[in-house]
């Protein structure tokens, strides 16, 4: 039988991982928490400007009006019973997290500091510095590390989740690799939440780490649970040019202005009331457009903060002004910073209810890797790291009254087998010119070209082809390290299999959505369609393998869908 | 631009070490991790080293880069070789751990001294309706603390680690330090005498290593300085160290110099017996020499010490000071 | 050019290491620095009374400054701690003109007044930026040859290498290396020559600081030095003074003399050993001693 057992197994240990873990602790259930990399790697900690705090400051206004302003960012794809559990439940996050410790930024009277940002006509984002992710994954960090949770808790650290185990059905929890061994183990579990984050490495460049690489989304579209809006991909506005890497939407938040190659505040043309705070996709289509039209300089517009002060930049904005100093050799105090739209989240993912439940039972899922949807069609900035928070607690919450008084088959460790066998071929392969970098990087640079910011059928069907002659070059790769310890070449690959899975949900929802909403744009059809299209595109894997396409409708309930104007 | 690596092996099975050399061709403006990654894709998938964020916010990418730890995403190759493109950079696993394989240690140690120093915000009382209320200073102070992404840099490269592994090494003490210095935390003198025992706070050589490499600015050695004084002003003076800055500070609040003759049993005890015995064959040795100050034979505050000339207006300039010091930052009021 | 530097010479040159302060002497003379010493400037503590008192620190340091500033003469130190708080505290009341207006508030008492724009090197720094490597290559009447010497820094003058003018003179982290070749002899590459030597913590946790001395004369032993050469005369206590204590605690069979920086410069340009108190070390420099080649027939100081 299989040696790993636990009630709940958590997979990720970043922000949504973390919270779920802690909360599953605390209700008094056996918890495993697995991670492919040390929980404080995760990519949690590259937020930067902030996170959400509804109704709590004084003047950000009451949790009604980030609900509103959340429904209208999503462009109404978001499902508002899920958006009004977000804004209600949100402050009490906020609270908690620096009840535990976190090092919020103050105002005189030693309250907690806020700053604007994007799609809120008012301040309610709370922030640490630039490094708000960093200081919250870290104190999240801290409260499991205090000895009553330490040892009640099992943390698989650096263990390299294969596939999930489904039983008659329910997710039974996962098969792992422990990284060190190279050994495959079953850790099973009665509830699974899958919190492994976004998959951003899909397209090239983009702001997210190397090990954002959609896995818990492909896993869990393997296992048949079904996968909503993965046409939506956030193009963040401000990334550098090159590496992709983020510059927090906070510099924004704290006035820097958007220019032009003719020195214009060119969002006055777009967005004449929030200008620069504008909604992303609003923001970055506005950027594209003034890059197209030969108003850019290099493919980039310009982050101005130069006005801001030295002061204003040492304290709010010192991890900005180092990335600026250490990556591109630009003094933000003084120079302006060339940025450009990149690639940075994924709105969909795993559907599930506003419990994290999906419809598969014993299938949680929470964080940039769930689709409840709290983000619709584009995501307010510093709502993901609320969403985390909030949707990672309320999935444990679920999860150990559920899983309480009811019996579990055992699961044999015998489950591991094809994985082993998966694994052996692929060692197996011999080396043929190819390489998993090449192939990756072929795959993003082409998600780039084709399904980016500005998408048109054609593109749309050529990289159909694309990523089918790609899967093709996959399906004979091999891989150069045979060993079994560290063989972080054997990891890429079955990584680059996770991303080419939902490259391909990410091709086939844009294809199918003909209209433009939110993060979407369809050059031939640009305006939005609420009579055909306001619904979910979902993607579920059939017992047979085929691929069954349906439609969820979007839960609306105070905010009737209304034009878009920012 | 060409880049040329030598980067140490060591094979997870037998333990062996090797360096493998290699040499490619990229952009200018190319991190020392764009290369080892170039490197990983390109030429020898068998390189095993951790990367994730390439914008020095994960903490994976820590390694010897040229004999000293760096984050690899943060250096600049042209910066290591200074424009010399036939500069081998060197490229070695951090150091004081034991290395897995490659670039891959094992950072247990590191984890385990971070889990010594109760890491974990230790309020007291009912929790307040809304947010503790507290000073922005306090908050911007442990911001730059909390800047410590954990990458391990200053631990590889401690050199009193190097020594003894008892030591709890800077990373762990510059947490410590996030947690005395916030007016939320109420264990703060508990925490001062916890981190005032043996391999803590005064086991530093204050060598400043670790706020050299450190590629955040956290600068450990100087948050272990102030948990020092903190720990001095809360009362905690019964160690060697404190004693050893007190009877320091005496010497020049009395002489102007340090008496080095006072030092010692200034410090480890007057009465202390057997310290005093091991050292006596190293003192001797130094009468002999002519190395030991019979002008310090008095000690420090006795009648006829050694003092250089104009010690009023030294004494002068010292009562002054004190006035120089900041004001502590304290919880304003709970609740909302 | 004649060279003259207001001269603070530390505490221990005037106590425990009376050797360091006459071959300075000595050397400046024979190279033609002059040098007038602040004798009523005070410790600049060491990182020690920084501790408890940084502030102390802070206010004994700036009138130092401003002693030398009242000669109007750049400001000379030969001791790597030295130079590292003065460095630090340099830094500091430049970066906050409003605590060095207070600072100068209290200074003001002794009409003494800082501005920070006073150059303060330490003799390794003055040997290589403001004497010239070669010039002083032109004064070696006795080249060490077939010597090994072993480089030790001490810390402070190496880190935190943002305050030390690294920027500007980014290879003062070489400087030693360059002087040893200077005055002829081969400089010892190994990995102990930039680590602490363990003094701070003599008197708090004595095995370790001995074993770091201990190890760091060891590594270089083995490859050969026939012995290290300092311009910090804290670490040259640890080094000499305590190293038959370091050779019991780590049990390396070691014996390798230790000089002062002033005392190397001095054997390569022609001054009696006993002149600078070489045979008042507590490693015996003897064997070193008869290693030396004969001095050149012109060599009379």
């Amino acid at each position: 039988m299989a040696v790993y057992e636990h009630d709940v197994l958590v997979i990720g240990a970043g922000l949504a991982g973390m919270r779920a873990a802690l909360a599953a602790q605390q209700l008094g259930a056996d918890v495993g928490m697995v991670s492919k990399v040390h929980p404080v790697r995760s990519h949690s900690n590259a937020a930067q400007g902030g996170i959400n705090g509804p109704g709590l400051g004084e003047d950000g206004g009451p949790w009604e009006e980030h609900a509103f302003e959340t429904t209208k960012a999503s462009d109404y794809l978001g499902d508002q019973d899920a958006i009004e559990i977000l804004a209600k439940e949100g402050g009490r996050e906020v609270l908690q997290a620096e009840h535990w410790g976190v090092v919020f930024s103050r105002k005189p009277d030693g309250r907690m500091a806020v700053r604007r940002f994007g799609g809120m006509g008012k301040a309610r984002t709370f922030f640490v510095g630039a490094i708000t992710g960093q200081a919250i994954l870290h104190v999240l960090y801290e409260q499991l590390l205090k000895p009553s949770v330490y040892q009640a808790m099992r943390t698989y650290e650096e263990w390299f989740v294969t596939s999930l185990i489904v039983d008659d059905g329910q997710c039974r929890g996962c098969v792992a690799m422990n990284i060190r061994t190279g050994e495959l183990h079953a850790i099973t579990a009665k509830a699974t939440i899958i919190c492994t984050g976004g998959l951003g490495r899909v397209y090239e460049p983009s702001t997210n780490a190397l090990i954002c690489t959609g896995d818990g989304i492909a896993m869990a579209y393997r296992a048949g649970a079904p996968i909503m809006d993965m046409e939506m991909v956030q193009i963040h506005p401000t990334t550098l040019k090159g590496s992709g890497v983020l510059i927090t939407e906070g510099a924004r938040g704290e006035g820097a202005y958007l220019l032009n190659k003719d020195g214009e505040r060119f969002m006055s043309k777009y967005a004449p009331n929030l200008m620069e705070l504008a909604s992303r996709d609003v923001v970055s289509r506005a950027e594209q457009t003034e890059i197209d039209e030969g108003r850019g300089v290099d493919g980039c517009v310009f982050l101005d903060m130069r006005h801001l002060g030295e002061q204003l930049i040492k304290e709010r904005l010192e991890e900005i002004y180092e990335i600026a100093r250490d990556l591109v050799n630009i003094d933000i105090t003084k120079e302006l910073l060339p940025i450009q739209p990149g690639v940075h989240y994924i709105m969909g993912g795993i559907k599930t209810d506003v419990d994290g439940l999906s419809p598969m039972p014993g299938l949680y899922a929470a964080g940039e890797a769930a689709c409840v949807s709290v983000h619709g069609a584009n995501r307010v900035g510093a709502n993901s790291l609320l969403d985390t928070l909030v949707f990672g607690r309320r999935a444990a919450e679920h999860a150990v009254p559920w899983l309480q008084g009811k019996k579990f088959r055992p699961i044999p460790e015998s489950v591991v087998e094809k994985d082993r066998k998966m694994i052996a071929e692929i060692v197996d392969r011999p080396a043929n010119g190819d390489r998993v970098a090449k192939i990756r990087r072929d795959m993003g640079l082409s998600m780039s070209e084709n399904v980016g910011l500005f998408r048109s059928p054609d593109k749309l069907e050529k990289q159909k082809a694309i990523l089918k002659e790609l899967r093709a070059r996959y399906e004979k790769v091999g891989v150069e390290d045979k060993g079994k310890v560290f063989n972080t070449d054997l990891l890429f690959h079955i990584e680059l299999g996770f991303m080419l899975d939902c490259a391909d949900m990410i091709v086939t929802s844009a294809i199918e959505r003909k209209e433009s909403r939110g993060a979407h744009t369809r050059l031939d059809y640009p305006n939005r369609d609420d009579e055909h299209w306001l619904k979910h595109i979902a993607l579920q894997r059939q017992p047979d393998g085929t691929e069954k396409m349906f439609y969820i409708p979007v839960t609306i309930t105070q905010f009737q869908p209304m034009e878009r104007k920012y | 631009m060409k880049v040329k690596l030598k980067v140490k092996r060591t094979d997870p099975g037998t333990g062996e070490t090797s360096y493998s050399r290699y040499q490619i061709d990229t952009v200018e403006s190319t991190t020392l991790l764009d290369a080892l990654i170039q490197v990983r894709e390109y030429e020898d998938g068998t390189l095993a080293l951790r990367c994730s964020c390439r914008s020095a916010i994960c903490g994976s990418c820590a390694m010897r880069v040229d004999g000293r730890a760096r984050l690899a995403c943060r250096a600049k190759v042209i910066a290591i070789t200074r424009g010399n493109q036939e500069h081998e950079i060197t490229v070695e696993p951090m150091g004081n751990m034991p290395v897995i394989k490659d670039l891959v240690t094992d950072m247990e140690l590191f984890w385990s001294k971070i889990r010594q120093v109760k890491p974990y915000l230790q309020p007291e009382g009912p929790e307040p309706e809304g947010e503790y209320r507290v000073p922005n200073e306090a908050m911007l102070d442990l911001t730059h603390t909390m800047n410590c992404i954990m990458c391990g840099a200053c631990v590889s490269d401690c050199t009193v680690l190097e020594v003894d592994k008892n030591f709890i090494a800077p990373a762990a003490l510059a947490k410590a330090y996030r947690f005395v210095g916030d007016p939320r935390d109420a264990h703060q003198v508990e925490r001062l005498r916890q981190y005032s025992e043996y391999g803590g706070i005064w086991d530093c050589t204050r060598c400043n290593m670790c706020v050299e490499v450190c590629p955040k600015g956290v600068a450990p050695m100087n948050r272990i300085l102030q948990l020092r004084e903190m720990a001095i002003e809360a009362g905690i003076t019964n160690n060697a160290g404190s004693r050893h800055t007190k009877i320091f500070t005496k010497s020049i609040e009395d002489g102007g110099r340090l008496n080095e003759v006072w030092m010692l049993p200034g410090s480890v005890g007057m009465f202390n017996v057997p310290r005093l015995v091991k050292e006596a064959p190293g003192a001797l040795k130094m009468l002999r020499a002519g190395k030991l100050p019979l002008s310090q034979m008095i000690p420090p505050g006795a009648p006829g010490s050694h003092k250089i000339s104009g010690m009023d207006r030294v004494k002068n300039v010292i009562r002054k000071s004190a006035a120089l010091k900041p004001k502590k930052a304290e919880v304003v009021s709970d609740g909302a | 050019m004649a060279l003259k530097y207001a001269f603070w010479p530390g505490c221990v040159s005037k106590g425990a290491a009376p050797e360091l302060y006459v071959s300075t002497n000595r050397v400046a003379q024979a190279l033609g620095i002059e040098l007038v010493e602040l004798d009523t400037a005070t410790c600049t503590g060491a990182g020690v009374i920084q501790e408890q008192n940084p502030e102390m620190g802070d206010a004994l340091n700036a009138r130092t400054f401003a002693m030398a500033q009242q000669l109007g003469l750049p400001l000379m130190n030969i001791c790597s701690t030295c130079q590292g708080i003065e460095s630090m505290v340099q830094d500091k009341l430049a970066k906050h003109p409003d605590y060095l207006a207070k600072v100068n508030d209290i200074l003001a008492d002794e009409g003494l007044h800082y501005t920070p724009d006073l150059e303060i090197k330490n003799f390794l720094w003055v040997l290589v930026e403001d004497f010239g490597l070669d010039r002083l290559k032109s004064m070696v009447t006795r080249p060490l040859t077939g010597l090994k010497l072993g480089p030790f820094y001490g810390c402070y003058i190496l880190r935190p290498s943002e305050i030390l003018g690294m920027d500007e003179h980014p290879d003062r982290n070489k400087y030693l290396e360059m002087v040893i070749e200077a005055v002829g002899a081969e400089p010892v590459d190994y990995e102990g020559k930039k680590k602490c030597c363990g003094f701070p913590l003599l008197t708090i946790n004595r095995d370790n600081s001995l074993k770091q001395a201990g190890n760091h004369i060891h590594e270089a032993q083995d490859l050969g030095a026939d012995a290290l050469v300092s311009p910090c005369p804290l670490c040259h206590l640890n080094l000499d003074a305590q190293q038959p204590a370091a050779k019991q605690v780590t049990h390396y069979n070691i014996d390798l003399p230790i000089l002062h920086l002033p005392q190397m410069i001095g054997l390569a340009i022609g001054i009696e050993p006993k002149d600078m108190r070489l045979d008042h070390h507590v490693v015996s420099t003897k064997k070193l001693l008869s290693k030396l080649p004969a001095p050149a027939a012109t060599a009379s100081r």
